[in-house]
């Protein structure tokens, strides 16, 4: 699904030149949880806009679903993310003027389905976060925990293969995080592809697989999970 | 104390806002200054004297119906019932109307036949009441008398033998000395015109001439297709005999066609290109400034809201509120200070072109000055109210999360 | 697609009420004032002969003073002499020609208790009609003969054959001009073009004459000009007296135009005016050198400055201005789309391409600029009714807005929101989106 080869990312500004990831290398699997620790400044974030294909890598190789998204202009990368790749992130990052139908609409819109069919999706997604009560609603009338399915209902609605997670439950509490977890879970079970970076070391050991980054590169595959050091950084 | 090296930097960090408020500006004050040299050029043109009692004036203008027709007598009872009437002080016939922008003018020459070199000046055909009915200041020498009068036909070849003139165009005749008793001739011929009085001051009938003021009057009637009358009323009573005029010329002779008119009403017409010019450059200076101060308004309270947290931070770590407002007047005076150096060369350049273009006046600097100031200090005014508002932030700001 | 982004468009300005009207009201109010000085003078540059331009010809010769050019654009005098022109008539070379200028009337009708009234009139050769297209109602021009000879023949406009006839065909009937008979051979259509083309000399946007009578009556009524007369001698051939001293006298005030229709003939007429003219030099007149000018009417326009100076200087203000309020919505909106960039890093996210997010933030610009453009449009009737007022009714015929006018208002503000939108919306869309999608 995912295949990353000697990945190098550096920022510059106009006298230092800070290298996020460095022959970063990675390879996930179509129908993986994978998750995603490190300490903070490691080049996580880094990672998941390369691979959301946000941000474009400064050397190396990526594969998407088998093909290089290396030189990809930046209306076929737009394409690619908004058909193959979906996001989640911690501050939930719904746009606040628009409702929770509009919302989900937006990827759809680039999409470019019709009415009927935009309608539909959007429907059935809220359906399966349990929200279709509210579609009415804007976000800031909804939990934090809402908010947060309504993000994963709009990652879902182009169902897409491979979805991309930033923290999703940073900003919940427990029950909630929970709730989330067990739907992402769901999600994988009907062969979505999910990536999630993570702080919390109870979440990281619910994924089939667990990725460390230090210092922007990968650490160490298949270690053992929950380091003390981790779970305090 | 003046933080100036960060303001810099952070100015520098939103140098397109401030580089946009700064060009604003400097186009505003390149207009500005320009329009308001020309503003105040016309406004000095209206505000000319004429050296009349414009607002008691009426003119009266008729055209006999038959083609065979008495002028000369008809004149002669048209005055006298005219000058008989209540509220009248004074009336006299003319060959035009001041300030209507229809006339005539001649060139005069000092010397007999000479062809170059000649002054040319508007020319009036006037009886000996014409220099009270307009209420024109004789300054020297004496107005007509009736004996100086004389009656022509439109195509007879006659040539007065005295004249009136105005002061300026005394002036260029004989620069530096009295006129009266002085000589002229009116095109190349050998006719001596003496001159025999000066008015102090005459725009006569076309003020926008490059000579309005060089004016001459004879005392003479030239008869003709139509005729012009001028009345002076009492101070109030121009209306009042403005309504009867045209009964009472077309109960004297209904054989003709009477118009009657205002002096003002000239006047304002003659001026309405300038009027236009003034009106207009007026309000255009007026929207553009307010259009500026209304864009930097919108732009430092922007600016203010993307930096509350960092204000609630320079709160919290002890900054007064004067600090914070004085930062962004500080800002605000820095941007307006580039802008309007930038315009004060636009302003230059652009009155060039004014200048050898559109034969505009030349911008002089002591108005420019005045201009860059009045939007020096609107701007100040403009920034003022959000500096205040960010000076009402509270510290807690810093600790909150959005 | 475009649906969808004026939808967002409305949905974006209402959520900032205030700042959308902010950039409504500069662009409206840029657009008002461009508009109204616009429209004024696209209005005073009218060639109501466009279609005849390439055949029309004003003609101008130099008969002026030896010591001195004459004060006009070209150095050449606006009018020709009573003599040079009837000479001019003599020749058969152009398809039309028209000697004329303006005079007044007193008018009244026999046996009718309507007032008398005075009239504009103009006094021209018959082919005045035909060479400048006025259209006629009943009847036709005068005859050939009464081009020189004295026929108390008048042409009505269609106003005064309403004022005096209350508009029915008055071929035939007579009216008093100036208390002699003068017989109606024709009535017009509505004709009324602004600027006045044919004779510009005082005001350019006065309107036509009342009346037009032949050419050939000058000497019987002692015509003058109502007009400019221009003279710098005040001599004249031997033996003329009276009258006959002004008319053969060196005044220009005849307005002179002719229609060549081809090459040949133009280039035949300018042999004949070189001819007329050398004839002339020899009997001791046109000193000056040897000078005429064929203008076409929009060359005519042009050197008469029917558009002045200030009306320039007024067009290039209320452009500057114009420019202004640009520049102000630029940083306006740059304000607005940086505030609005967490929004466009999720669409970023979501699959919008830069392009979608550049076409978005453009077109939520040019909606701005149509909402300005119907305010400037109203603000543009209200300036031009002001300027109407200040004028004091000597530009109600141009200080007027047309379709096209309205539809060029729409288009400059749309043209000037896109411009100012062009680059907070190419800013946006480079914006890096992963910036705004962390967690502040």
């Amino acid at each position: 699904m995912l295949k990353m080869h000697n990945i190098r990312k550096s920022y510059r500004t106009d006298t230092i030149e800070t290298h996020a990831l460095r022959d970063f290398s990675l390879e996930v699997n179509e129908g993986e949880f994978v998750s995603v620790t490190g300490p903070s400044g490691s080049g996580k974030t880094t990672f998941l806009n390369i691979a959301g294909l946000l941000e474009t890598p400064t050397g190396g190789q990526y594969l998407l679903d088998g093909q290089e998204v290396g030189n990809l202009s930046d209306r076929d990368r737009s394409r690619l993310r908004n058909e193959k790749i979906g996001f989640i992130f911690q501050g939930f990052n719904l746009i606040p003027d628009l409702n929770l139908f509009d919302n989900i609409d937006v990827p759809l819109r680039y999409r470019g389905f019709n009415a009927k069919e935009r309608r539909r999706r959007i429907e059935k997604s809220l359906e399966q976060v349990g929200l279709s009560a509210r579609a009415k609603h804007l976000p800031a009338q909804l939990s934090g925990g809402q908010q947060q399915r309504v993000a994963i209902a709009r990652a879902l609605a182009g169902e897409p293969r491979f979805l991309l997670a930033d923290e999703p439950t940073g900003n919940l509490d427990s029950l909630m995080a929970r709730q989330v977890m067990e739907l992402l879970e769901f999600i994988n079970e009907w062969g979505t592809t999910i990536v999630m970076v993570t702080h919390d070391p109870d979440l990281a050991r619910r994924a089939q697989r667990n990725i460390q980054i230090v210092d922007g590169q990968v650490s160490d595959l298949r270690q053992s999970i929950a380091q003390p050091e981790i779970a305090s950084a | 104390m003046f933080e100036l090296k960060p303001m810099l930097s952070a100015l520098w960090r939103n140098k397109v806002s401030a580089l946009l408020i700064a060009l604003q500006l400097a186009l505003t004050l390149a207009i500005v200054s320009n329009a308001s040299v020309i503003v105040k050029d016309r406004m000095e043109q209206v505000a000319r004297p004429t050296g009349m009692d414009v607002e008691n004036i009426i003119a009266a203008t008729y055209m006999p119906i038959p083609t065979e027709y008495d002028m000369a007598g008809a004149v002669v009872a048209d005055l006298d019932l005219l000058r008989s009437t209540p509220g009248v002080v004074d009336a006299s016939v003319t060959n035009q109307i001041p300030l209507s922008g229809s006339g005539s003018a001649g060139t005069y020459f000092t010397e007999p036949n000479q062809e170059i070199g000649g002054e040319n000046a508007n020319y009036y055909q006037v009886d000996s009441h014409f220099i009270n009915t307009l209420g024109l200041n004789l300054i020297e020498g004496r107005s007509f008398v009736p004996a100086d009068e004389h009656v022509i036909g439109p195509n007879d070849q006659y040539h007065s033998k005295m004249a009136v003139v105005s002061k300026q165009f005394a002036e260029k005749l004989y620069p530096g000395e009295s006129a009266i008793g002085k000589f002229f001739y009116s095109g190349a011929n050998d006719n001596p015109v003496e001159i025999i009085g000066v008015v102090e001051q005459h725009l006569g009938a076309w003020p926008g001439w490059s000579r309005a003021g060089n004016v001459v009057f004879f005392p003479l009637l030239v008869t003709g297709n139509h005729k012009r009358y001028l009345i002076r009323t009492e101070p109030g009573q121009r209306d009042e005999v403005f309504k009867k005029v045209e009964d009472l010329l077309n109960e004297r002779d209904p054989q003709r066609v009477v118009h009657v008119e205002t002096l003002s009403e000239n006047v304002q017409r003659t001026y309405i290109s300038d009027n236009i010019m003034i009106k207009v450059l007026s309000l255009v200076m007026a929207l553009l400034t307010f259009i500026v101060a209304l864009g930097i308004i919108g732009l430092t309270i922007f600016w203010i809201n993307q930096r509350t947290k960092q204000i609630g931070i320079r709160r919290a770590l002890g900054a007064t509120r004067a600090n914070i407002s004085r930062y962004f007047l500080v800002e605000n005076a820095l941007i307006a200070g580039t802008g309007l150096g930038l315009g004060t060369a636009g302003a230059l350049i652009i009155n060039q072109l004014m200048v050898s273009e559109f034969s505009q006046p030349a911008l002089t600097l002591p108005l420019l000055a005045v201009c860059a100031i009045v939007l020096l200090l609107v701007s100040i005014a403009a920034a003022l109210m959000p500096a205040m508002r960010a000076a009402n932030i509270s510290p807690a700001m810093a600790t909150r999360s959005v | 697609m475009i649906g969808y982004y004026i939808s967002l468009a409305i949905r974006s300005l209402r959520g900032t009420p205030i700042l959308s009207a902010l950039m409504i009201a500069a662009i409206a109010v840029g657009v008002g004032a461009s508009m109204t000085v616009l429209t004024l003078n696209y209005m005073m540059s009218q060639n109501a002969l466009e279609h005849k331009d390439k055949v029309l010809y004003a003609v101008q010769l130099d008969s002026w003073d030896p010591n001195q050019a004459a004060d006009t654009a070209n150095e050449i005098p606006w009018q020709l002499t009573y003599p040079d022109a009837v000479a001019l008539l003599r020749s058969d070379i152009p398809t039309r020609q028209v000697a004329m200028h303006r005079f007044g009337f007193t008018v009244n009708l026999d046996e009718s208790d309507m007032r008398p009234f005075t009239a504009n009139t103009r006094v021209t050769t018959r082919d005045f009609f035909s060479l400048f297209d006025v259209p006629f109602e009943y009847g036709g021009t005068w005859n050939k003969e009464a081009d020189s000879a004295a026929v108390q023949s008048v042409v009505l406009s269609k106003e005064t054959n309403e004022k005096l006839f209350g508009g029915e065909n008055s071929v035939g009937k007579v009216v008093q001009l100036n208390g002699e008979p003068f017989t109606v051979v024709g009535v017009l259509k509505h004709w009324n073009p602004s600027p006045k083309i044919y004779d510009l000399n005082n005001n350019p946007f006065a309107d036509s004459e009342e009346l037009y009578i032949p050419f050939g009556l000058h000497r019987k009524y002692e015509i003058y000009s109502w007009g400019n007369t221009n003279g710098w001698t005040s001599s004249a051939p031997e033996g003329a007296e009276g009258y006959e001293r002004f008319l053969l006298g060196e005044h220009v005030w005849i307005q002179f135009w002719v229609e060549l229709d081809s090459a040949e003939q133009k280039e035949a007429y300018e042999q004949f005016l070189t001819g007329y003219i050398r004839e002339q030099k020899e009997q001791g007149r046109f000193e000056r050198p040897l000078k005429f000018a064929l203008s076409h009417p929009s060359e005519w326009l042009v050197l008469n400055e029917v558009l002045g100076n200030d009306n320039r200087v007024l067009g290039w203000a209320s452009l500057a201005f114009l420019l202004v309020c640009v520049v102000n919505a630029v940083a306006l909106l740059l304000a607005k789309f940086l505030r609005k960039a967490p929004e466009a890093g999720v669409r970023r996210a979501l699959g919008a391409s830069r392009n979608a997010i550049f076409t978005q933030h453009l077109i939520e610009s040019s909606c701005i600029g149509v909402l300005g453009g119907l305010l400037g449009i109203i603000l543009a009737l209200a300036g031009l009714t002001g300027i109407r007022a200040l004028a004091m009714g000597q530009v109600d015929q141009i200080a007027t807005m047309n379709w096209e006018m309205m539809l060029a208002a729409v288009g400059l503000a749309i043209f000037a929101s896109i411009l100012a939108g062009l680059y907070p919306a190419w800013r946006i869309s480079r914006t890096n989106p992963s910036v705004y999608l962390k967690t502040q």
